[in-house]
């Protein structure tokens, strides 16, 4: 409990911490800006057009705002101490050193969770109260019926930001896991997507952003990615991303040399 | 009274406890000591300590000498747990240093004054460290006070010149209130007037009845401070003594370091 308030303290003392998570919530801004423009083309084009226009799910095209964000702060929370030499002494205070690994995902955690669901509800509101009706009443649903997708898709910003923390514990350089953060979210999508089926899917299937309609079920037959996956599966891969970095962070961490 | 009637064990226990302390030595006789036994790190080929075994007691500073790349920072990690030794123990009130659980009340130590996040405060620095041991906003501020910050509290430290970062080190160090002191290179970066005041602060935390182990390239000062040295050289004990008796011996400390050091030296013009 001691380490948790520390780690708090730490991370709400730089100002770093409030650029991040306001820039994570700014995809609400984002959504607006959207959703403001693909109501006046739709206004704008004649009925028959409008009838076949179809607009993309604002909150799951930008959820890799949050996503990003948080992720590096995840990192940034691990390897600003190993940066500047206060790992040394954080684990001078704490001999057992899992409670410092284990404080800094919680409030990284925490705080992902927040930023994420502002994220996802604030940008599908803000697109449910521009666009009403439009696009054949894409945003007109009983909003019950989008509560699974959206808390599934706000459940991935806290697991990116533990996927994080637990590379910035392996790799103890910003830069290191930064990229395989970016690598997770942009290149290894498009590497999977090009290799030949049936791997293509099938891998395809495990990717983060594939998750949240796999764990609700909401299988759509054009995902980039793949859906092959049932809920249960879909659940405990996502779990899996943001436990296994930090599972095997600790054990190094508890071990490695400082 | 026999001890062996077990009707109440934790009784029992308690008796037990009285007896000793009233017939036998003292308790807790490891207090405030640190102890190495054979201590050996080794970094893939590289013997950076090298069975190594001393002990430094409460009552006065210890300085720890040697020449750079000696093993003085890896001596100070492995007491700290930092590094774990390849072989051989170091103990700090009889114990290992990872065992302990609030170890700030024990042991503190200034390892590199470097290492603050710079957007920090100061005050929030020593806060957040005061925190993984349950110590409170109280002492900070009476820590602050006492390293001569209290004025610049709510500054970021990335302001800070090398001197002040010295200071919060040592304030750092301090929050535990702890028995053992450990400080690497404290003076490095002080104005004159600094260096007094941690020659000062030195003596008077020794004079409490503390264990305090400085390390110091300046032999000058370190004569001035310290009145046990304990010098290490490629990662083995070169010497341990006293001040007095390294003084008796030769002209200067410093020429004790020096006659002492004399082999062991790695980087270095040639002499």
């Amino acid at each position: 409990m001691s380490v948790l308030s520390s780690e708090w303290l730490k991370i709400r003392s730089v100002r770093s911490t409030y650029l991040i998570l306001g820039l994570g919530v700014s995809t609400i801004l984002l959504g607006l800006v959207l959703a403001t423009s693909a109501a006046g083309a739709y206004d704008a084009a004649p009925p028959e057009q409008q009838a076949a226009a179809r607009i993309a799910d604002l909150e799951e095209a930008l959820i890799i705002m949050p996503q990003l964000c948080m992720g590096i702060l995840g990192v940034l929370v691990v390897t600003s101490d190993y940066a500047t030499g206060l790992i040394r002494t954080s684990l001078t205070l704490v001999p057992r050193r899992w409670p410092v690994v284990a404080a800094k995902s919680a409030v990284v955690g925490a705080l992902a969770l927040l930023v994420g669901a502002l994220a996802v509800f604030g940008t599908h509101l803000t697109a449910r109260s521009v666009l009403g009706g439009r696009f054949s009443g894409a945003y007109a649903t009983a909003f019950a019926d989008r509560l699974p997708l959206l808390v599934a898709l706000t459940l991935t910003v806290p697991v990116f930001a533990l996927l994080g923390t637990g590379l910035g514990a392996l790799l103890r350089s910003a830069a290191g896991a930064t990229s395989v953060i970016v690598g997770f979210v942009y290149v290894i999508p498009i590497i999977v997507g090009n290799i030949p089926e049936p791997w293509s899917e099938r891998l395809g299937s495990l990717m983060i952003s594939a998750l949240p309609r796999q764990i609700t079920g909401d299988h759509i037959t054009t995902s980039v990615y793949g859906s092959l996956l049932p809920p249960p599966a879909a659940a405990a891969v996502m779990l899996a991303y943001a436990a296994a970095p930090l599972v095997s962070a600790t054990w190094l961490v508890r071990r490695r040399d400082v | 009274m026999k001890l062996g009637a077990h009707v109440n064990p934790g009784f029992d226990l308690e008796v037990r406890t009285l007896v000793r302390r009233a017939g036998g030595p003292p308790p807790r006789i490891l207090y405030r000591v640190i102890e190495l036994q054979h201590l050996t790190k080794r970094y893939g080929g590289t013997l950076a300590v090298d069975d190594l075994s001393f002990r430094v007691e409460p009552g006065h500073v210890t300085g720890f000498l040697g020449p750079n790349g000696a093993g003085k920072s890896t001596t100070m990690r492995l007491i700290l747990g930092l590094d774990a030794p390849t072989s051989g123990q170091a103990l700090v009130n009889g114990r290992r240093y990872t065992s302990l659980r609030m170890p700030m009340r024990e042991v503190g130590a200034l390892l590199d004054a470097g290492a603050v996040h710079g957007g920090r405060s100061a005050y929030n620095h020593l806060l957040s460290l005061a925190r993984t041991n349950g110590i409170g906003s109280a002492r900070v501020v009476e820590v602050l006070e006492e390293v001569g910050l209290a004025g610049v509290a709510r500054k970021r430290v990335g302001g800070f010149s090398l001197g002040m970062k010295q200071r919060l080190g040592i304030a750092a160090a301090l929050l535990g209130d702890p028995g053992i002191l450990m400080f690497d290179e404290p003076v490095n970066g002080l104005d004159p007037d600094g260096v007094r005041w941690i020659r000062g602060l030195m003596r008077s935390l020794a004079a409490e009845g503390r264990t305090i182990l400085l390390s110091s390239h300046l032999m000058s000062e370190m004569a001035l401070t310290a009145e046990r040295i304990v010098i290490v050289g490629r990662g083995r004990l070169i010497a341990e003594a006293t001040v007095a008796e390294l003084t008796a011996r030769y002209p200067s400390l410093e020429d004790a370091y020096m006659a002492l050091t004399s082999d062991s030296v790695q980087y270095g013009a040639a002499r």
